[in-house]
């Protein structure tokens, strides 16, 4: 049914065809205009873009019922929507800590791990409290107190060890948060015990099933994923048009760009930088209680993978925007469930080397900008 | 009797010059910890804890001087140390179990692979910002320990693989954990004093310029780019090369060694200590694996809490990096002055009281 | 510049060309400092040579008459070392001697017995001193069986030997010296010819004889913001040119196209590097910059904090350097023999520019003019054709100013450096330039002497605002 012969075969040639084209194109046409280099930038974004709908392409043609091409991108699609959102979440927490404190908070996933252990301590208080209570409101309040919990981590870490710190560089931060996951690490056992414990999913509905046209495929997508979905959704549009359009957002944008002349121009800048933290806490926090109960039970290492695709994909997208890593955000899951169906042990090396090379290709990421340093 | 005296003095000299060589302090270390090993086998009952301690001291210093060219001068963290270290020990289950090769071919094989996998990695990930190492090596370092756990050809899966005896012309040897020990201390040393020729050296300079001032160091000719990847590149060879001892020491490898914790735990080990002193490393790297083996693993509290003391690792290093950025050495070192003006001091009241202030 | 294979040879050829002449100033420079170190070594063995002459001789000396300085000093160390000795003893006695006094009710009953004690100390110390005289007759008592003539032809003999070796060895080191010297210039000189015949067909740029910097049409916009535009201007050889412009104009922006901290917007920029050839600067990597021959300073002093004054200046050396990474590693002889020359250079530029006295301190804590005269002297380090300072009186006093003033005059005639300097500092760039350039808005108001500058409209006006 499935026949991945020749699959990479195709891919290294069209990848190598690709290169060929940019290399003459740069040789020939581009030497010609004013600006030979945004030209040469175009291309590769060309090129990427055209690299990745070729793989979905190649996988769409490896299955050789009529149909079932479509049917298993889309159903790859549909069921990482979990994962999209989880990432989604994730990330935008990183790039919000990176722009108000130019660090990479490698603690982030440990942060939402947090938050999801005593989210399922309180969903269990509460269902012992309330027997009869409709599991998604339980879910729903474990997941809130969850975010404030970590909430109030974040603006713990800023006010008192990012803040505090007499040196503060930027690689100093850096390791200021690989030493909190090393604390936190060992904390979660002692606080939370050593017994497993659980989230539940937010809705055990029946799964939405439909069909496309004439074909018998069934389409499925799990209820669980849509109220992640509609969480997310509201999250994020929530903290964007906050971004936008008041006077929070514009200081965070101001702070982003040079916190000193900011903190002069009369923004708090502590303030701003310590509700980043805070939001970032709070987005980990509903992340990680939205991926438990599909990861089983609860375990300390349990968002480090998260964490991980959560950088790469604000290096593919470019750390200096927001809506670049979303768009990667929605890319690495999906990539991965598709190369799932050519390779089931591997899908994640492949993903990551996939990663790899559109990052030597274009240094800056997918929607990056180079920016000129003052001397 | 005066040719005597003269020739007293001469020796003296010479003394000095040997004891103010800056290897003699290596050395010293070396024998220090091969004194250890060495009581072991004159018969005193020294527990295996504390000789695993010092073994484990001796092979992850390696990759920390290597990780302190890297953070301490390069400016740069990587979180893929497990993974290499890993991919190391691996390369010697393999090149010994399937192979059946020598384990000095598999120290070349090692270096050579290192090189190339360090050149790759870095020319990626170096050419923006030297923030994306850490997350670049990040990913590699969790693909490697999934590499680890799935390729149950050669790894063994997640049960762990170990080898019988590693190979040193032709036939299989079982070297005794005490013969290894040697070579481990031989091999320390050595790196030590290649270590500390880089850092002396223009290659140093130039590392510590683009630490400090990017600019600066471009204005004087050096290339941030390659000197960024030339410190990944020793940093990968160090933790590659300490893998094949870890392997001949330890004869055994599991997936779960090569995970984020173990890597942290090196960068705490260069930070506590002192990410641009040797003995700081040293220092370091005792406090976060050696005394854990050799102090913490007796006392039945540790035993039955041990995440205490990855708390104890995590604390330290925050609180080193927000108030001694030179690493407790520093700290050790400013005692050590103050102790020597206190002696001073001390001595100068003993004089003023049995031969009477001077009348000057 | 595209990958002909044309190009390929020039590189190869070009860097032919480098690398001997690094190795020829390394030759040059190495000479010296070997035969003083030989030297050093000759005077060291000689010593240890005459010292043991006169240890032999030592019971003959101090027969009958002290015959030598040497035996004098011995003598005198041996009886001087027994004085020390029971004069510290005597006081030690004497401090006791006052606390119990103080101490005890009846000093008379207790006095005896430190008489005593003193008594006892005096003869203590005859005996010594007539220990010390024994064993001098007992060496004396040798001077018998010593020959002194021959000792004295023995040892002669040994000294012109060793002097003999070291002219040999210095004859031969300079010998061999010349000869790589000789074979590095013809080789030098043969690639360059090469180089020479190449480049008949390679895109030649055309540059007046005595311009070292040409500027054409320079642009540099970021985003809407026209920073520089349209700016051209040339440098002569020799002369210390001042750009001056008010704040905002651009004149930093300028010196970080050229050293291409920054990829100009549009515009071309010609150099004439150390080999008398002309570059395209365009073409050039930023660190690469240093290697045709242009070095700069920064606004804000950019130190290497944590290395000391002479590694800072080490660190500006960074390409002179032939030894490769793994001779860094294994310390190789090559490595401190460069060490050894670099060093001395270091040495002998702090000493022109009056900083000898930081040489081993660390820059943190350094007042900012030494600073700012430290960056200067980090500059010369590469033997630099062209030297562009920012603003180098920013944040001066005015006696610091003038002494600037002079070192940079000192710099330009004994360095054959010329200087390119952007500066507010009015008096400093009437003082000291030969030429003035003042821009406004990333445009070119007026260039000549200061004088000329002085009285044009255009500058007063972008000054002090237009009527």
């Amino acid at each position: 049914m499935i026949n991945t012969d020749g699959f990479w075969r195709d891919v290294l040639l069209f990848i190598a065809a690709l290169a060929v084209v940019h290399i003459v194109l740069k040789a020939t046409v581009f030497k010609k205009l004013k600006r030979p280099w945004k030209a040469a930038d175009i291309s590769i974004n060309m090129m990427i873009v055209l690299g990745i709908l070729f793989l979905f392409y190649r996988v769409y043609v490896t299955v050789e019922i009529p149909g079932g091409g479509l049917y298993l991108i889309l159903n790859g699609i549909f069921g990482s929507i979990v994962q999209v959102c989880v990432l989604a979440l994730a990330t935008t927490g990183i790039v919000l800590i990176f722009k108000t404190s130019t660090t990479t908070n490698f603690a982030q996933g440990m942060i939402a791990t947090v938050a999801a252990f005593s989210a399922a301590k309180i969903s269990t208080l509460v269902s012992a409290q309330f027997p009869d209570m409709n599991m998604t409101y339980v879910v729903l309040i474990a997941m809130f107190t969850g975010a404030m919990f970590s909430f109030i981590l974040g603006v713990f870490i800023d006010v008192f060890i990012i803040r505090k710190s007499k040196y503060p560089t930027p690689v100093g931060k850096q390791m200021i948060t690989m030493g909190l996951v090393l604390v936190f690490t060992g904390l979660i056992p002692i606080v939370f015990g050593t017994l497993p414990l659980t989230v539940q999913k937010l809705s055990y509905a029946d799964n939405i099933q439909f069909t496309i046209g004439d074909s018998p495929l069934k389409y499925n997508i799990t209820m669980h994923s849509i109220y992640a979905l509609g969480i997310t959704i509201v999250l994020l549009v929530t903290l964007f048009s906050l971004l936008r359009f008041t006077k929070w957002g514009l200081g965070v944008r101001a702070t982003a760009s040079n916190e000193l002349v900011a903190s002069m121009m009369g923004v708090n800048t502590r303030v701003i930088t310590a509700m980043s933290w805070a939001i970032a806490g709070l987005l980990g926090g509903v992340a990680a209680v939205i991926y438990a109960p599909i990861s089983g039970s609860l375990q300390v290492s349990m968002m480090i993978p998260t964490q991980v695709n959560g950088f790469l994909a604000a290096i593919l997208g470019s750390f200096t925007s927001f809506a670049g890593p979303l768009v990667s955000t929605i890319l690495i899951p999906i990539l991965t469930n598709l190369m799932s169906i050519v390779t089931s042990t591997w899908q994640n090396a492949v993903v990551y080397i996939i990663i790899l090379v559109i990052v030597l290709v274009k240094p800056s990421g997918l929607f990056g900008k180079q920016i000129a340093k003052k001397v | 009797m005066t040719y005597k005296s003269e020739m007293k003095q001469l020796r003296k000299q010479r003394w000095h010059s040997v004891k103010n060589h800056p290897y003699f302090g290596f050395l010293i270390i070396v024998f220090l910890m091969f004194a250890v090993q060495l009581l072991r086998l004159m018969g005193v009952d020294v527990p295996v804890a504390v000789l695993r301690a010092f073994g484990s001291t001796m092979i992850f210093t390696i990759i920390a001087l290597g990780f302190s060219i890297l953070l301490g001068y390069g400016g740069l963290a990587s979180l893929g140390t497990a993974g290499f270290v890993g991919l190391g020990a691996y390369f010697v289950v393999y090149f010994t179990n399937q192979l059946g090769l020598s384990i000095f071919l598999t120290i070349i094989a090692v270096v050579i692979g290192a090189i190339i996998l360090g050149t790759v990695v870095g020319f990626i990930s170096l050419r923006i910002e030297g923030m994306y190492l850490a997350i670049i090596t990040l990913g590699l370092s969790e693909i490697l320990n999934e590499v680890f756990k799935r390729a149950t050809d050669i790894t063994g899966g997640t049960t762990g693989e170990g080898i019988d005896g590693i190979i040193l012309f032709k036939n299989v040897l079982s070297l005794s954990h005490n013969t290894i020990f040697i070579f481990i201390s031989i091999f320390l040393f050595f790196i030590m004093v290649l270590t500390m020729n880089i850092m002396k050296s223009p290659t140093g300079r130039a590392l510590l310029a683009m630490r400090n001032s990017s600019s600066a160091a471009q204005a004087m000719g050096v290339s941030i780019f390659r000197y960024r990847l030339l410190a990944f590149i020793v940093s990968t060879v160090y933790a590659m090369l300490a893998g094949v001892l870890y392997m001949s020491y330890w004869s055994f490898t599991i997936p779960s060694t090569w995970t984020l914790g173990f890597s942290l735990n090196i960068l705490a080990a260069v930070i506590v200590g002192g990410s641009q002193s040797i003995y700081g490393i040293i220092l370091g790297t005792f406090m976060i694996f050696g005394l854990d083996l050799a102090v913490f693993k007796q006392i039945d509290f540790f035993v039955n809490n041990p995440a205490i003391t990855i708390v104890l690792n995590g604390v330290l290093i925050i609180v080193v990096v927000m108030f001694y950025p030179g690493g407790l050495i520093r700290l050790v070192q400013t005692l050590g002055v103050k102790l020597k003006i206190l002696i001073q001091k001390l001595k100068k009241k003993w004089r003023d009281y049995k031969y009477g202030i001077d009348a000057e | 510049m595209a990958l002909t294979l044309n190009n390929l040879f020039v590189l190869w050829y070009e860097r032919k060309v480098k690398n001997h002449q690094t190795q020829l100033d390394f030759q040059q420079s190495i000479l010296p400092i070997r035969l003083q170190e030989m030297e050093a070594i000759k005077t060291e063995t000689l010593d240890r040579l005459s010292l043991k002459k006169a240890q032999l001789l030592l019971p003959h000396d101090l027969d009958k008459t002290v015959k030598s300085e040497y035996a004098q000093e011995v003598y005198n160390e041996a009886i001087n070392k027994v004085e020390q000795k029971f004069y510290w003893r005597n006081r030690a006695l004497n401090q006791t001697i006052l606390r119990q006094k103080e101490k005890s009710q009846d000093w008379s009953l207790e006095e005896p017995k430190y008489l005593q004690k003193q008594k006892e100390l005096d003869e203590k110390k005859k005996a010594a001193l007539a220990n010390v005289e024994e064993e001098f007759q007992v060496l004396r008592a040798k001077a018998a069986s010593i020959n002194p003539i021959e000792i004295e032809k023995k040892i002669q003999a040994k000294m012109t030997a060793v002097e003999e070796r070291f002219v040999a060895k210095a004859k031969a080191m300079t010998e061999k010296a010349n000869k790589n010297i000789a074979h590095h210039k013809a080789l030098l000189e043969r690639y360059h010819k090469i180089l020479l015949d190449i480049n008949k067909n390679k895109e030649t740029y055309a540059l007046d004889e005595k311009v070292v910097l040409k500027l054409e049409d320079l642009s540099m916009h970021f985003g809407g913001l026209k920073a520089v535009d349209q700016l051209s201007f040339e440098v002569k050889e020799g002369e210390i040119f001042g750009l001056i412009g008010p704040n905002g104009a651009g004149k930093t922006t300028v010196f970080n196209c050229i050293t291409r901290f920054y990829r100009p917007t549009g515009g071309k920029m010609y150099f004439r590097n150390n080999l008398n050839e002309v570059v395209k600067l365009n073409d050039i990597v930023v660190h690469n910059i240093i290697k045709e021959g242009i070095v700069r300073t920064f606004q804000n002093v950019e130190m290497i904090w944590e290395l000391n004054v002479t590694e800072n200046l080490l660190v500006a050396a960074h390409t002179l350097y032939r030894s490769t990474f793994f001779g860094h590693v294994l310390n190789s002889r090559l490595l401190r023999r460069e060490e050894i020359v670099m060093r001395s250079k270091v040495a002998k530029i702090l000493e022109d520019l009056d900083l000898s006295a930081y040489a081993y301190s660390y820059p943190l804590g350094l007042p900012y003019g030494i600073l700012k005269k430290i960056e200067l002297a980090r500059t010369l380090m590469v033997n630099p054709k062209l030297i562009i300072l920012d603003e180098p009186a920013a944040g001066l006093n005015d006696a610091e100013t003038e002494n600037l003033a002079e070192t940079i005059k000192k710099i330009q005639k004994e360095y054959n450096a010329t200087i390119f300097l952007v500066e507010h500092d009015m008096g400093l760039v009437m003082n000291i330039c030969d030429t003035v350039c003042a821009v406004s808005f990333g445009k070119k108001l007026a260039i000549g002497t200061p004088k000329e500058i002085q009285s044009s409209k255009a500058v007063r006006d972008a000054y002090l605002g237009g009527e």
